[in-house]
This record gives C-alpha cells, sequence and structure tokens, in this order.
C-alpha cells in the first residue's frame, strides 16, 4: 500500500489581474508528489514555474484548485499561518539567495530556528554551517561572501529545521559552473541524508535529470511528465 | 518540527537591532525632523515654566510683601489700616501717573510715579546710582527732606528725556525735589503694570506736598505686608473676606505676585507651543517618508523573513521597535537643545524679561514635548509600517512590488488614536483651550488640504494636455511618476509656509493698525486728573490753542464689580476674552447723553431728567461675553461704596478711534456727587502738539499728559518683540518644512541618477537634463507657495476681521514674497541634490544594474 503524497496539486489555475486585463499564469495544474521524492521542473521564461513554486511554498493563493502539502490542506490558512507551517516543514533556496544583509551567516542560518523557539538555534545553525564547509565564516555579514558562499549559506538556512520539503528555485542561476555544481551536489547530499521531498526548478536539462521526475511547464500547463527514474531503467535495459 | 512559537518580544527586538547595525542611513532627515520640533517646544515650555517658577519664586520680591492689599481713588481708613498692622509688617505706598518739569529745561515729561513710606522696600533690594557714592543704598534715607528739599530716585530713561542729571532739580506738582539717584533695578517693578513713562520714586510725605492728591484722583493705594509668622495668604485671605467683606480691597498674594506678567507668559508659550507643535507635525511627514522609503528598500527582507516563517506581527514589530528607537534618540537630543535653547535665549531676553530668567530643569515641559515627539514618529510610521506588514512573500518569486496595500482596520484604528491622544495633550495642556482647539482643528484642516491638494497637482500634471517642449513634458511627467515626492512636498513646504505667511500677514496687519491706522484717528493727547474745579479753564485753555480740535472730556471714576445678579464676580462664567471686565477696578463714568462714537444696539438710553434707580449703560461684547442683559444687575463697588444698578441698555463700542469711551456708564444721577476727576481728549496736528501740551502742563501742573503716539509707540514696540518670537518658531516650521524637502529629494536620488544616466544615453545634453530638473523644481515651488499664499492669506484674514473685528490691510510684499521665497528654495535644494545626478557617467551605473 502506497502512502499519501506529501503534495497534492488539484486542477490549480491562477489568474492575476492587470491594466492589460486577466493575466492566466497556471491553467489547470495536476500534480502529486511522494514524500522523499525529487522532482525537476523545466520550462521556458513566463511558463509559470516559479508561480508554481509559489503556490507550493503557500506563498501564493490559487484563483483555482486546492493544494495540500503534508497533509495539510491550504484552503483556509492565513498569512500568518502559511508562514508558520513553512517554518516547520518547507525550506526554499532562492536563485538571488534572499539573505538578510544585516545579519551574519550564523543569525541567517539561525532564523528559522529562532521562529521556531528553539533556544539551541545558533547550535544548530553552526552545525549546519559547517555541513556545507562554511563553519569558519560564521560571523561574516552576506557582503563579506562570495556568491557560491552565499548560497551555500541560504543552503544550511533552508534545511536548518530539517523541513520535509526543500524547494530550489534556480538555485545556480547566478553562479559560475563550477560552484553551482557544488551546491547542487550538496543539495542532493542533503535530500540523500534525510529522505527530504525536493522540487527543483532548473533551466539545466541535464540538472532535472538527476531528479526522480522531471515536468515540463509550458503556458502554464504540464506539457510532458517524464519519469527520469523508468528512462534510466530503459537506457540501462537497452545497453 | 512544530516547537514552541519563539515570536516574542525579545526576538523582536533582537531583529530590530540586528536590523539597526545597517546604519542610520535614510533616517538622518527623521532623526532632524524630530529633533527641530522636540526642541522648539522643549525650548519654549522650559522658558516659560522658568519664568513662572522665577515669579513663583521671588513673588514676595516681585509683589513686595506676601500680601498686597490695593484701593483705588482712596487711602485706607485708620480701622483697616489699624487691621492691616494686626497681621504683620506693614508698607503703605502710593502709584499714579504725574507729570515731571525738568526746573533747568523746563521740558516737562510722563512720569510713573510711586511714593514710598520709610518700611520700603520690605522685600529685595532697590539698587541705585546715586550722587554721592558714599551715602547708603537705603531708599528713605535718598529721600528724606535735606536743607528742606525732598528728594526723587529716578529710571536713567528720565535723565536722558529731560536732559538732566544727578542733583538737577525737579518739579511735580508743586513741589520741587532733587534727583539722588538713579534706579538701576526696582524689585517690584514687575507687580506694577505696563509704564507709560520712566519711574519716579519719592517719599509718602513728599507726595502729600505735591498739590496731586485731590479727591477723585486717579491714585492707587498699596499696602503690602510681610506676615506674621504662622499666618498664610490663605489665612489671610479668609480672615479679611470675613472682617473686611465691604471695604472693596484688591488682594494680590505671592503666590502669583504679577498675575498680568504670568498670563501674558502664559498665552505667549501656548502660542509658541502650538507652533513648535505644527513644526513637528510637518517634520512627521518627513518622518514617515523616511519611514516608507527605508520599508521600501527592506522589501526583499520582509519578504525573506516571511518565506523562512516570520509572521506579519513580527515583522511589524521589528520595524516599529526601530522606529521608536530612533525617535527616542531624536527626542532626547531634541529636548537638550530645546533646554540649551531656553538657556540662551533667556540670556538674549534678559532685558525683556519681568524677573531673572534663571532656566531650570522643568519635568513637566520636557516630558511633554518627548510625548509630542514620540506620538508624532508612531502617527506618521504607522501607516507605512503597517503596509510593509502587508508585504507579499511572494514578492521574492514575482515581482509584486508597487501593489501597496491598504493597513488593516486595526492599525487605522491605532491611527486614530495616537491622533486623538496628540490632539487632546495639545488641548488639555493650555490654559486657552478654546484657542488651542481652533489652532489644532485649523491646522489638520489646512494639513488634509494640502494633502488633497498635493494628491490633486500629480492628478493635473498626469492629465496636463501634450506639449511640444520636451522638457516641459518631462518636469510635468516627474511631478506625476510612481514614488514622486510632489504630494509630501506641497504638504510639507505648504504646511511651514501657510503659518508663516498667517503670522506675517497678521503681524503687518497688526502693525499698520497700531502705526498707521490708529493715529490717524486717535486723539493727540489724554488728559488725566482734570479737576472740577480746573475742568472749564482747561477746555479753554486747550481751544485756545490753535489747530486743536475735539476737546472731550468725561467724568472719570474707579470701581470694581463685586457681583452679577447676586452672583459674586469670582465665581461668575465668562468668555476668556472679556475676563478682564471682572478682574480688579474699571474706569467708570457717568453721562446724560450718549457717549461720542457709541450706538445703543439694546434697550433705551436714560431721559436727560433722569432721577430713579441706578441704570447701566454696558458695552455689547462685554454682556455678551458675560452672558448678560437688559435688566440684569451689576454691583459695583466705588470708593468704598457697593451701588448696584441695573442694565438699561447696551451700547456697540468703537474702541478702534481711540475715543474715551467705558465698558459701565452709569446714568448721571447715580455717581455725579461722588468724588471724581476728569479724563479728556482733544485733537491736535503735528504742528500744535507742542503748544498744546505745554499750554496744559504749564498752567495744570497736576494734570497728566499721555501722548497717544507714546503710547502707540510702546504698544508697537511690544508687538514688535512679541512678533520677532512668533516670527521665531514658525520659522521654525518652515525650516522643518526645509527638511522635508531635503529628504523627499535626496530619498529619490538614485532613481534620479539613473534617469539622467538613461537620457544621456538616449541622446539628451547636461544642459537638457539640468532644464527638465529645473523646470520641475520650479512648478513644484510655484504650486505650493501659490497654495500657501492663499491658505495664509485667508487664514490672516478671518483672524483680522472676525476674531480682532480690526480693518484689513492688503500686504502685497509679504505674499510675493514667500511665493519668491518657495520658489526659489525648492529649486535650491532640487537642484543641490540633483547636482551630482548630472555628472554621473552613464557607463557605471548600467554596469551595476
Amino acid at each position: 500500500m502506497t502512502s499519501s503524497p506529501i503534495i497534492t496539486l488539484e486542477n490549480i489555475y491562477l489568474t492575476l489581474k492587470s491594466d492589460a486585463g486577466p493575466v492566466n499564469i497556471l491553467r489547470g495544474i495536476d500534480l502529486n508528489v511522494s514524500e522523499g521524492e525529487t522532482v525537476g521542473i523545466v520550462g521556458p521564461s513566463g511558463s509559470g514555474k516559479s508561480t508554481l513554486m509559489s503556490i507550493m511554498a503557500g506563498l501564493e493563493k490559487p484563483s483555482k484548485g486546492s493544494v495540500t502539502i503534508c497533509d495539510t490542506p491550504f484552503s483556509g490558512k492565513d498569512e500568518d499561518d502559511m508562514a508558520r507551517f513553512r517554518r516547520d516543514n518547507i525550506g526554499i533556496v532562492f536563485q538571488s539567495f534572499h539573505l538578510v544583509p544585516t545579519m551574519t551567516a550564523i543569525e541567517n542560518v539561525a532564523i528559522p530556528l529562532e521562529l521556531a523557539g528553539r533556544a539551541d538555534a545558533f547550535e544548530i545553525a553552526e552545525q549546519k554551517l559547517i555541513a556545507v564547509g562554511l563553519g569558519a565564516r560564521a560571523t561574516h555579514y552576506p557582503t563579506q561572501l562570495s556568491g557560491g558562499e552565499q548560497q551555500r549559506v541560504a543552503l544550511a538556512r533552508a534545511v536548518a529545521t530539517q523541513p520535509r520539503i526543500l524547494l530550489a528555485d534556480e538555485p545556480t542561476g547566478n553562479l559560475d559552473g563550477k560552484t553551482g555544481e557544488l551546491i547542487i551536489n550538496q543539495l542532493f547530499d542533503l535530500h540523500d541524508g534525510h529522505n527530504t521531498t525536493m522540487i527543483l526548478i532548473t533551466h539545466d536539462e541535464g540538472l532535472a535529470a538527476r531528479c526522480d521526475r522531471t515536468i515540463r511547464i509550458e503556458d502554464g500547463k504540464i506539457a510532458a511528465p517524464q519519469d527520469n527514474r523508468e528512462e534510466m531503467a530503459l537506457e540501462g535495459s537497452q545497453t | 518540527m512544530s516547537g514552541n512559537n519563539g515570536e516574542s518580544l525579545g526576538l523582536a527586538i533582537k531583529y530590530a537591532r540586528r536590523e539597526l547595525r545597517g546604519g542610520l542611513k535614510g533616517f538622518r532627515i527623521f532623526i532632524a525632523c524630530l529633533i527641530l520640533g522636540v526642541a522648539a517646544i522643549a525650548g519654549v515650555g522650559t522658558l516659560s515654566s522658568s519664568i513662572n517658577e522665577g515669579l513663583r519664586a521671588n513673588g514676595r520680591v516681585i509683589l513686595g510683601g506676601d500680601i498686597d492689599v490695593r484701593l483705588t481713588a482712596r487711602a485706607a481708613s485708620s480701622s483697616e489700616y489699624s487691621w492691616l498692622e494686626g497681621k504683620g509688617d506693614i508698607s503703605s505706598m502710593q502709584v499714579l501717573r504725574a507729570m515731571v518739569l525738568a526746573n533747568e529745561s523746563g521740558e516737562r515729561l510722563l512720569s510713573e510715579l510711586k511714593a514710598v513710606d520709610n518700611a520700603y522696600p520690605l522685600f529685595g533690594q532697590v539698587n541705585l546710582t546715586l550722587k554721592d557714592q558714599k551715602k547708603s543704598q537705603d531708599v528713605p534715607t535718598n529721600l528724606a527732606q535735606e536743607d528742606g528739599v525732598y528728594g526723587a530716585l529716578v529710571e536713567e530713561l528720565l535723565l536722558d528725556r529731560l536732559n538732566v542729571k544727578l542733583g538737577s532739580t525737579l518739579t511735580i506738582g508743586t513741589l520741587a525735589l532733587e534727583i539722588r539717584g538713579v534706579i538701576s533695578t526696582e524689585p517690584d517693578k514687575a507687580s506694577q503694570g505696563m509704564a507709560l513713562g520712566p519711574r519716579v520714586i519719592i517719599s509718602t510725605k513728599a507726595l502729600a506736598e505735591t498739590g496731586l492728591v485731590q479727591p477723585g484722583s486717579l491714585l492707587r493705594y498699596h499696602y503690602r505686608l510681610k506676615l506674621n509668622d504662622g499666618l498664610s495668604t490663605d489665612d489671610f485671605r479668609d480672615v479679611a473676606k470675613l472682617d473686611q467683606a465691604e471695604a472693596g480691597w484688591r488682594i494680590t498674594d505671592a503666590s502669583n505676585g504679577a498675575p498680568g506678567i504670568k498670563r501674558f507668559v502664559e498665552r505667549v508659550a501656548m502660542f509658541l507651543t502650538l507652533v513648535g507643535l505644527t513644526a513637528l507635525v510637518v517634520g512627521g511627514v518627513g518622518v514617515g517618508n523616511a519611514v516608507r522609503a527605508y520599508l521600501d528598500g527592506k522589501t526583499e527582507t520582509i519578504a525573506t523573513l516571511k518565506c523562512l516563517g516570520a509572521t506579519s506581527s513580527l515583522i511589524f514589530r521589528i520595524h516599529y521597535i526601530q522606529v521608536m528607537v530612533l525617535a527616542f534618540v531624536g527626542s532626547l537630543v531634541g529636548l537638550a537643545l530645546g533646554f540649551g535653547g531656553a538657556i540662551l535665549a533667556s540670556q538674549f531676553l534678559a532685558q525683556a524679561l519681568p524677573v531673572p530668567a534663571v532656566v531650570s530643569f522643568q519635568a513637566g515641559p520636557l516630558v511633554l514635548a518627548s510625548a509630542y515627539g514620540l506620538l508624532t514618529a508612531t502617527l506618521f510610521a504607522i501607516w507605512p509600517l503597517a503596509s510593509a506588514r502587508e508585504t507579499s512573500a511572494a514578492t521574492l518569486f514575482r515581482d509584486v512590488v508597487g501593489q501597496k496595500k491598504w493597513p488593516r482596520p486595526f492599525y487605522l484604528g491605532v491611527i486614530a488614536l495616537t491622533f486623538a491622544l496628540l490632539v487632546g495633550l495639545a488641548i488639555v495642556t493650555v490654559e486657552e483651550q478654546a484657542f488651542a482647539i481652533v489652532f489644532v482643528v485649523a491646522a489638520s484642516a489646512v494639513f488634509v488640504v494640502l494633502y488633497g491638494v498635493g494628491i490633486l497637482v500629480q492628478w493635473l500634471a498626469k492629465r496636463a494636455p501634450k506639449t511640444s517642449i520636451p522638457t516641459l513634458r518631462l518636469a510635468l511627467a516627474n511631478l506625476h511618476r510612481p514614488g514622486t515626492a510632489t504630494a509630501s512636498v506641497v504638504l510639507s513646504m505648504g504646511l511651514g509656509l501657510t503659518l508663516f505667511v498667517t503670522v506675517a500677514l497678521i503681524e503687518g496687519n497688526l502693525r499698520e493698525q497700531v502705526q498707521d491706522q490708529l493715529p490717524e484717528n486717535a486723539p493727540a493727547f489724554f488728559f488725566i486728573d482734570i479737576q472740577n474745579t480746573q475742568l472749564d479753564e482747561f477746555v479753554k485753555a486747550a481751544e485756545s490753542v490753535e489747530g486743536v480740535s475735539d476737546v472731550n472730556h468725561v467724568p472719570n471714576l474707579r470701581g470694581r464689580i463685586i457681583s452679577v445678579n447676586e452672583v459674586p464676580a469670582a465665581k461668575v462664567k465668562v468668555a476668556s476674552d472679556v475676563k478682564w471686565v471682572l478682574r480688579g477696578d474699571r474706569g467708570l463714568t457717568y453721562a446724560q447723553d450718549i457717549p461720542v462714537n457709541a450706538t445703543v444696539v439694546a434697550g433705551e438710553w436714560w431721559p436727560t431728567d433722569y432721577t430713579g434707580e441706578p441704570l447701566i449703560s454696558m458695552s455689547e461684547d462685554a454682556a455678551l461675553g458675560m452672558n448678560i442683559g437688559i435688566g440684569d444687575k451689576l454691583t459695583v463697588n466705588v470708593m468704598g461704596r457697593e451701588i448696584t444698578a441695573k442694565i438699561a441698555n447696551l451700547r456697540r463700542v468703537d474702541w478702534s478711534t481711540l475715543a474715551i469711551n467705558f465698558v459701565i456708564v452709569f446714568d448721571h444721577n447715580t455717581l455725579a456727587a461722588a468724588p471724581h476727576s476728569h479724563l479728556a481728549t482733544a485733537k491736535a496736528p503735528d504742528a500744535s502738539e507742542a503748544g498744546l501740551f505745554r499750554a496744559i502742563t504749564g498752567k495744570f501742573p497736576n494734570i497728566s499728559v499721555v501722548r497717544m503716539k507714546e503710547a502707540l509707540q510702546a504698544v508697537a514696540k511690544i508687538l514688535e518683540q512679541l512678533s520677532s518670537a512668533v516670527t521665531a518658531t514658525a520659522s521654525v516650521t518652515l525650516v522643518s518644512g526645509i527638511l522635508v524637502l531635503a529628504g523627499a529629494f535626496a530619498a529619490g536620488h538614485r532613481k534620479r541618477v539613473y534617469d539622467s544616466v538613461i537620457l544621456k544615453v538616449l541622446g539628451a545634453t547636461r544642459r537638457d537634463i539640468f532644464k527638465i530638473f529645473l523646470l520641475e523644481y520650479a512648478l513644484l515651488g510655484l504650486v505650493t507657495s501659490l497654495i500657501a499664499a492663499s491658505a495664509g492669506w485667508l487664514g490672516a484674514y478671518m483672524v483680522i476681521t472676525e476674531v480682532l473685528e480690526a480693518k484689513w490691510t492688503n500686504l502685497p510684499l509679504t505674499v510675493i514674497g514667500t511665493v519668491v521665497i518657495s520658489v526659489g528654495v525648492t529649486i535650491l535644494f532640487g537642484l543641490f541634490g540633483s547636482w551630482r545626478a548630472l555628472g554621473e557617467k552613464p557607463a557605471p551605473i548600467l554596469r551595476s544594474e
């Protein structure tokens, strides 16, 4: 018997109003993600990838459809409820890092732990920084860190509370190739280590192929879901 | 994991501290605006409280005793005097205005004459420069007869005006006296009221020989007491009320030794505080702008924190704490500067102040000023804070910036409550609450109107017809583009300018009244203390001088209103502007016919052969303020006799003619037999004034002559000093507005640099860009100044014509000056900020974007 998906999106629509008229960003998305699964989301710019991710993160409400994450339906929840839910269940890594500039590396990592009221917030934060190789840079501010280092801090922050779900929006988009690869490896290491469900938006088809599944979004719809595990199994049987 | 919610106040404080590590950039104007407003209020409050504290602490010296009992036109009877003697050490004094003749030069001058006994002064010290430096400073010694001649102590001004010196001889009435000393300090001067001439002190014995003390002479008798041990001033009042109820005494005690000055100081302080509060509110606009700009720059951080699990409440608390910490710091600095400013001002105003202004730490004004500062910061910061609270975390994924949300109803309620607290505090902390309410309502209305006009200007700029002049089109576009400072510049500069224009126009109109209009209508001289036996001779002598006309005279007595319809005067509720009618004694007269320049507006004038019960004609304004009318009764104490009279009619009096007129006129029958003197006026062209003066003073040494020009000059001088203080404080509002202007331009600097660079890339020269900026700022300054000039004109017009009921004088130069200054300042600050933008090279800017 299979357990219920950790992420369930049913018939998701998102329409935004603009001066030029309504804009349909998402047009009927259905998606189930199992716990521990890695899903790559690819698609052209403006296709709705980031919007889909923000809906999963509870940052936007769909115009239509239902969202259930970790057996928690999002309907009826207000903004603060969602903030607390994210604190406890979801980690997010952004393309532009989004570290708080007036806080040191360790303080940035400690934020979700402090918000959860953990007395050992800084001890855990230190461990997470060490895990990403930045134990020696704990007291440095973001402006004193390179792009790769900033993203590693952001990574440590995203996993500080050991969330069940990790969302990464083009995490290597602002990094050079070598640094980006380092980050991705660390992402997958963290997934492997804790069986975290990971949703990864990327332009890199190769990176998407590393995920268990790739979903292509085009024009607000899922164009072609692809099970990479099946693909790999097929390739393996053909050689 | 679902640990305990860690969003405690402690976490908010921790995060606020971390945020403040980013430095105070963007908050300098915020802090400067608060400092300015708080400093103005703290300075005014500290100085006025210190003056009042000085009045209270030096009460005995200022009053000349623990108690001062005053009688008008009659001395205390022997039984009254014995009664007073039994209560403590007593010193008696008589005060009157008298002409002084310099025997050598023949010049005459009106003086404030004071006759003192051997016990003077009971408290304090009179400091003298004596003819004989070796002599004692003791006043009675210097006034005593030497070789048959009494001494006189005079103010330096008299020496200058009469061209005399120590040792010269003066004649007062029929008595010659020697000037033996020059008064450098007179301890009880402040309690004596406004002076129309220099002080002369002689002994009571000398006064008796001058011939000036006649029945009905306008003389005040003062009996100062140093109370016996164990007898308090309250005890004295209680006992006096019982034992001397009919005596008609006016009792003042040392706790309020100079009530007139105290009232004046409080009124001026109140007005200046309200003006300072306006400056603070203008600064509040700067606070709001700074907070908004700061939070706009924090959008990413706020969204990040929300992504990480922070609730909107935490976001609000973090930033509110930061704002309040900065507001607290700004208020503290403002308090320190205000206190320092009060010390400086007290030195600067030392000559003008009635008491030594020893500025001391006054907790009340400082607490009030800081409360105003913190409340203002809250009032203007809540809206942007509450809006930022609603920042969507989704902005990190998608640009939702620009979709500003309204604050939740709770925060709108907080804004309303803070406003109510601010207004409430402004009203309850002043004496004249009605005035404060009007001021607050007017300022709020101007604020709302100016804000609305700012929005309207943006709306109109957006819809202005397309022009073929590109620089003008771009300048107009800058007035309504997103993030423009138009509304807040119109509001903050507009409010400061409006106040400035209002004050300048009111002051200008009052100056016109006092210096030009009043003298045109006013008589040249007032003559006081004309005895019955002298009246016909006086009129003949006056009319004999060429050019003299309109010699009018009326009987003159002094009396005090004891009760109104049997309600004691102290308990009668009157409008604040007519309280003076019930305070102290009044000039009274009687008449057979309706006085000149008065019209009966209610009731009937008594017939010329009237012989019935006592009747009164009352001035319409006073009756209205006292809420009384035809048929009501006043009980008046005249020279110890209480007369109850019925109001028979109300008169409308035109006070601006400065003709003789009285609030209360009795029927010609009731007071005719009472001892009294006469008042007279006469009109004379400039060329005849000297002749009339000599004719009267030469023949009638007892008649005091008040030259209207000099009296009006004295008023003009007070007005000038007052207007300087008011203008200075109004300038604080203007400076506040300029700070907000500077802040608004500074906040838009980055955008301005970017715009300049793009225009350069597209082919605009620096000259083109300069013209765009110049036009933008000129338009902004012009619009602001036109609105301010109109609002200020309207406000001043209402005050002059409706409140003061005076004639309006247009002062176009004042208004034009305001427009020019406003446009100039706006252009100056705008171009100063934009100058750097003009010099930026495009490449580095484009690369960094």
